[in-house]
């Protein structure tokens, strides 16, 4: 039995992201939000281990109340339990702020093992993980692709571009999942109807955590971005060549030599 | 296949506007209901062109102007005839605010989080793999390994109706049965909307245009004003477009946004959207199924309820007020003492009743006419022929009946004008 905490965090979903020119943050509005997909691969990979071995899965994020529709998706996914960690005082927080109120999270509840997803697409700091077994003190691993239980310890296989390494762990410890190495299960929907009628997200806010301002938030925040510089968008010219493909490449080659942009021998 | 642990009175498959209005209508009364929907929110899997009648809204959904999401209001209604580089318009426009414009997908999670506040359960990201048929009865639906169970299930899957379809409830939708809808929708900002149509804060233009902006297939092209940007498409009939159809259908819109006479109107805009979608074309009367089973109601396009007059369409309201019907019907044979299909029978007298069926019967014929290739070529050429003598003879004006035989000449034949003149005036 295997008790296992998953943290997931909930995303813009989309790959071109806009930042506001004058705070250097992610411009948020209007861009419908999903769960970390890499994250995904965590819940499943934790969800493969209870199957195998049986145990809870716990979900938690922190992030505005509109992450309940990701958590509820992970519940349909087979999770046991959510957490929305929600609170004005957690917000502007940069990855030390917000490993720090995880942990804090964490360490309320009864864990074995806790696994993250390896990196999220809206910022690419990998950091979480890595910060949230620092404060727990826990052993960590990266790039887990496979993980199982042997003679009580958890062995996991981490995978590098050029070698496969095997690691033994004494639990509790803190892994994360190598993006693209797990395909994340689709939702069941006596999963989601249990999520609906009898186990909501749960939400935990400042009030139960009862931590130290300076140490969450904005003002537990030491990253400061000293500048931010926007790559010049290039104007598209949107010309179409309509008809014959020999002509199109002899109009193409024209129009990029005219650019400057191909010299031709 | 796993029986959950839950049972319902109703499940209603499909977060469109007929799964929620009925959804809504049921919960509303009290009954235990399940809607499941299988996009990500209500209303990301269907496409509508963009103006929805508030009435029959009103009729089911309480409290409807009060927080529906309404862009526009058309009061402005803009139909033209399209040929080479020339346009004939007509144009009405009012003050009046019977009809408005949004986006569907925040229409359809509007409606279901009425359903929620109701007291319905609504899931998302659910696709339901058949309808569970025992004994000839409806008892529910089946999703990947699980059953749900339910009194009497109401089938708002759309037009692409795979769950009756795998039933055998009805036969396999023919290409000529449906439309195909595409569109783009083209973000502007509030200002340009209405300086460029005209507009005042809060009003919209629906413009219809016939003639060659379908790329020669047989149908229409369309534009509705949102609050900040335009929808802008076109629907082709798909029996003569599959036969026609010369390169992907992305780009007929695209040559619909770069025609010389519309272009400017889309050049300081970002297209947003791309989206298309099959739309009912031969409507209820004439398909060979019925609306009901035991155990079974069927609300919405699957039905075939859309009232497609080729000026004008009435999807959205339609499909929401049978999903009400299909409520009432629910209720009614509630109280007759069970889901049989004799029970829920009462569905079709009520459609029979509603404006709806008035509405679908008096316009039967629409589509024959539609089909009519003449609409889409020599009527708009000619018409623009005639402008043209009128408008654009340096020296001698012709008589309007002397531009119009010119016109005429060559392209049609005194019979056949007759004849469809007539066949239009029957038909609509």
């Amino acid at each position: 039995m295997l008790k296992m905490v998953v943290g997931i965090k909930w995303v813009p979903n989309t790959t071109s992201v806009n930042i506001d020119p004058k705070t250097g943050t992610l411009i948020r509005e209007g861009i419908p939000s999903v769960v970390n997909p890499h994250d995904l691969e965590a819940v499943e990979m934790a969800l493969r281990l209870k199957d195998e071995y049986g145990g809870k899965v716990t979900v938690i994020t922190m992030s505005p109340p509109s992450a309940i529709a990701g958590l509820e998706h992970v519940l349909g996914m087979g999770a046991d339990k959510a957490i929305l960690v929600s609170d004005r005082a957690f917000a502007g927080a940069d990855t030390l702020a917000t490993s720090y109120v995880l942990a804090k999270v964490i360490d309320r509840l009864d864990y074995d093992l806790i696994i993250f997803g390896q990196e999220t697409i809206d910022s690419s700091t990998a950091h979480v993980g890595a910060q949230v077994a620092s404060w727990l003190d826990l052993p960590y691993v990266y790039y887990v692709t496979h993980a199982e239980l042997r003679g009580g310890k958890l062995v996991v296989r981490r995978s590098l571009e050029n070698a496969h390494e095997t690691y033994e762990l004494d639990l509790p410890a803190l892994i994360s999942v190598a993006m693209h190495s797990l395909n994340p299960r689709r939702v069941k929907v006596s999963n989601k109807l249990r999520v609906k009628l009898e186990n909501p997200v749960k939400t935990w806010s400042n009030k139960l955590l009862g931590l130290d301002p300076e140490c969450i938030g904005l003002r537990g925040s030491p990253t400061a971005l000293s500048k931010i510089e926007m790559v010049p968008k290039v104007p598209r010219k949107n010309e179409i060549f309509r008809g014959d493909a020999r002509e199109a490449a002899k109009w193409l080659l024209e129009k990029l030599r005219g650019e400057g942009l191909l010299e031709l021998g | 296949m796993k029986e959950v642990g839950y049972k319902f009175d109703v499940i209603v498959v499909g977060a469109g506007p007929a799964g929620s209005a009925a959804a809504y209508t049921l919960a509303k009364k009290g009954f235990k209901v399940l809607l499941v929907e299988r996009g990500r929110m209500p209303g990301t899997k269907n496409v509508f062109g963009g103006r929805v009648y508030a009435d029959p809204l009103r009729d089911v959904f309480d409290g409807f102007d009060d927080s529906a999401p309404i862009h526009r209001w058309v009061t402005k209604e803009r139909i033209s005839m399209v040929s080479g580089e020339a346009m004939t318009s007509f144009e009405f426009h009012t003050r009046k605010k019977t009809s408005f414009t949004t986006y569907l997908t925040e229409l359809s999670c509007w409606m279901a989080k009425r359903v929620e506040e109701a007291g319905g359960t609504v899931l998302t990201e659910i696709t339901v793999d058949e309808l569970v048929v025992e004994n000839g009865r409806v008892t529910g639906i089946r999703v990947g390994d699980e059953k749900v169970s339910s009194e009497v299930v109401i089938d708002a899957e759309g037009i692409n109706r795979l769950l009756l379809e795998r039933a055998g409830l009805v036969p396999k939708l023919e290409l000529r049965h449906a439309g195909l809808g595409v569109k783009e929708v083209i973000k502007l900002s509030k200002k340009e909307i209405e300086d460029l149509f005209g507009l005042e804060e809060g009003e919209g233009l629906a413009w219809l245009m016939m003639g060659e902006v379908t790329g020669g297939l047989p149908g229409g092209a369309f534009l509705y004003t949102n609050r900040d940007s335009v929808s802008l498409g076109l629907v082709v009939m798909l029996g003569e477009a599959v036969k026609g159809v010369r390169e992907h259908i992305s780009r007929y819109v695209e040559a619909l946004r770069l025609h010389p006479l519309l272009e400017r109107y889309f050049r300081n805009g970002r297209i947003m959207e791309y989206s298309a979608h099959l739309v009912p074309e031969y409507t209820w009367p004439s398909l060979p199924h019925r609306l009901y089973a035991d155990g079974l109601l069927v609300a919405g396009d699957a039905a075939g309820l859309l009232l497609n007059l080729g000026y004008n369409f009435r999807g959205v309201d339609y499909a929401a007020y049978s999903g009400y019907l299909a409520a009432k019907a629910v209720e009614k044979a509630h109280e007759m003492g069970g889901m049989t299909s004799e029970n829920l029978s009462v569905y079709e007298r009520l459609l029979e009743e509603s404006f709806i069926m008035k509405q679908l019967r008096k316009f039967r014929n629409a589509s024959k006419m539609r089909e009519n290739g003449r609409l889409y070529s020599t009527y708009p050429e000619v018409l623009n022929s005639v402008m043209d003598q009128l408008f654009h003879s340096p020296y001698e004006v012709p008589k309007i009946m002397e531009a119009f035989k010119r016109a005429r000449k060559g392209r049609i034949g005194w019979l056949d004008l007759i004849r469809d003149l007539l066949g239009m005036v029957r038909s609509i």
